[in-house]
């Protein structure tokens, strides 16, 4: 049963590994992009949703740039606040072992997102292009679509490639609704985001790091919507045994091989080593409406980020291995990433993506290169890491600059310039706005 | 290893002549003992009857080699076929339905049309009245 085994070399599982972790993000974000530009098209710039995440202040078009920032400020801080103390229920929820109510409440969760913001999403798609089906096919499809979701991704196991469809349409759903946010509450949002992200995980009172703490310590699996990739399997028969991938998370904290050792005797008979630290996040990602369906609609939906880690399966013996070559010593790792950050990721892109394309490449540029910092960072600290610092800040550099400059580059493609638009409208009436 | 000899139990030589060695489409990945892969087809055979079609086609794609090799999995290929049989039947009823709908229009219906059309629905209920 022990066999060590190399990789071809350790860039193929490498890449391989990354690739199979851009490549979700990238078609959510995608996809964020065209549903912006696909519903934006009509309705204006100021309509905003009123929700938790506008809680204190609701910006209007008319105020001047200063106001429109502190009160974006505001709007973060009572956000994050209400991330902090929904994280800090999870915690506690979790320490009382209460995983059966987590599950059922994700499960909900999952079914409103996709049943509610599914549904409305259909519903703006069909009303702008009065596309003729009736309500009982729409009710029928929708309640499929979104019970077979939720199954697929918190009640049993499902194909991989089904779980992984859903979980990117749910980060897809939740991500366009943030795009309604009016616009200086989302940048100073994500930024904000970014700064309690980094600080929840890496600081020792952080709640996410507590969550860590308390899954290794019972060797459990949080529940939570995570993305997860498909294990690189190597050439050999190595993983044919491989049935029950029961976890065995290794503290890192103080990376010296003994005490890797002494974890991994342990683990010798089980199929995997698990290398990572759980961190996870409470993300509300509010579902508020216009002021008089509020009553109806606006369930806050809280939604669980699970924070970077890498999970490693290790088929072979332990020797004393320095850390980082295990990884890519005969390792088939699967890299794991919270929804939520897929969600903040595409925000970002769906926001530039109201305004002008080259932005929306600029910004995808970034977030990819934050990633890929990140997994870097990930390789030579073996912690759990914040995903979201690196890309965020990287995107919103990339963004500025993008609007900044747009109006020197030409590459011959036609940008939707909303402002533009809005004046050659008046001339050209017939202008399609957007990419020829 | 008893999995494999139980699927291999028809003749003695590479998987590819017996057949598929995982029931699922995830391979390796997937459900492995074949108890647990029947436990999981009936309970979504038995779910998609609560009009879920869509619970019965991921039935299908997730259990792919079981349909494919007609030889194999004899316990489980009952309530694949099943799934796959009951999810044609219930397409080819919604989609004749919608498509009547569609394509009828109101020159089938009356006025029964507009009161069915899902966008005078919506904007009936104001779901999508706020923007």
């Amino acid at each position: 049963m022990a066999q060590n085994s190399r990789p071809t070399s350790l860039l193929d599982s490498l890449g391989e590994e990354i690739i199979r972790i851009v490549t979700p993000v990238s078609i959510c974000m995608f996809l964020v992009v065209v549903l912006v530009s696909v519903l934006n098209e009509d309705s204006s710039n100021s309509a905003s949703v009123s929700s938790i995440a506008t809680i204190a202040y609701n910006e209007s078009s008319s105020d001047s740039d200063w106001d429109k920032f502190i009160g974006a400020l505001w709007n973060s801080l009572a956000f994050v606040g209400i991330v902090i103390v929904a994280t800090f229920i999870l915690v506690l929820l979790f320490y009382f072992r209460c995983t059966k109510l987590l599950k059922i409440y994700l499960g909900f969760s999952a079914f409103v997102v996709l049943g509610f913001l599914g549904g409305e999403v259909a519903l703006f798609l069909i009303t702008d292009y009065s596309f003729p089906i009736d309500c009982i096919t729409f009710v029928v499809i929708l309640l499929n679509f979104s019970v077979v979701g939720v199954i697929a991704v918190f009640m049993s196991k499902m194909a991989i490639f089904v779980t992984q469809g859903y979980l990117v349409v749910i980060g897809m759903l939740v991500a366009y609704w943030f795009t309604l946010l009016p616009e200086w509450t989302t940048w100073v949002l994500l930024v904000a985001m970014a700064l309690y992200d980094l600080a929840a995980v890496l600081l020792p009172i952080g709640p996410l790091r507590i969550l860590v703490e308390l899954a290794i310590s019972r060797d459990e699996e949080i529940p939570a919507l995570v993305y997860e990739a498909r294990p690189v399997t190597q050439n050999n028969s190595s993983n044919a045994t491989g049935v029950a991938r029961r976890r065995v998370w290794r503290e890192t904290s103080a990376v010296n091989s003994d005490s890797i050792e002494d974890q991994n005797s342990g683990a010798l008979d089980s199929d995997s080593v698990g290398n990572n630290q759980n961190g996870e996040n409470l993300v509300s990602a509010e579902e508020g409406r216009h002021q008089e369906r509020i009553s109806e609609l606006t369930a806050p939906l809280i939604e669980q980020r699970l924070n970077y880690h890498r999970q490693m399966q290790e088929e072979d013996s332990s020797g004393g291995g320095f850390p980082i070559e295990r990884i890519g010593l005969g390792s088939s790792g699967a890299i794991k990433l919270g929804l939520g950050d897929f969600i903040f990721y595409s925000v970002l892109v769906g926001r530039a993506a109201m305004y002008d394309f080259m932005a929306v490449y600029a910004c995808y540029l970034a977030i990819v290169a934050g990633l890929g910092v990140t997994l870097i960072l990930l390789v030579l600290y073996q912690k759990a890491l914040p995903a979201l610092p690196v890309s965020i800040f990287l995107e919103n550099a990339f963004y500025v600059l993008g609007r900044k400059f747009r109006s020197n580059l030409d590459f011959g493609i036609k940008t939707p310039n909303r402002k533009l638009l809005q004046e050659v409208e008046f001339f050209k009436p017939d202008m399609d706005g957007g990419i020829p | 290893m008893e999995r494999l000899q139980n699927q291999n139990s028809n003749a003695s030589t590479s998987s590819s002549i017996t057949g598929p060695v995982w029931p699922t489409i995830d391979g390796a990945l997937g459900l492995t003992e074949e108890e647990e892969a029947l436990t999981y087809a009936r309970r979504f055979y038995k779910f998609g009857f609560c009009l879920l079609p869509w619970l019965w086609a991921v039935n299908c794609f997730y259990f792919w080699p079981v349909l494919l090799h007609s030889s194999s999995f004899p316990r489980i290929r009952p309530y694949v076929v099943g799934s796959a049989i009951g999810f044609v039947i219930f397409t080819t009823v919604l989609s004749a339905w919608a498509l009547t709908f569609a394509i009828g229009g109101e020159s089938l219906f009356g006025s029964a049309w507009d009161d069915l059309v899902m966008y005078n629905v919506a904007e009936k209920l104001g779901l999508v009245g706020w923007t």
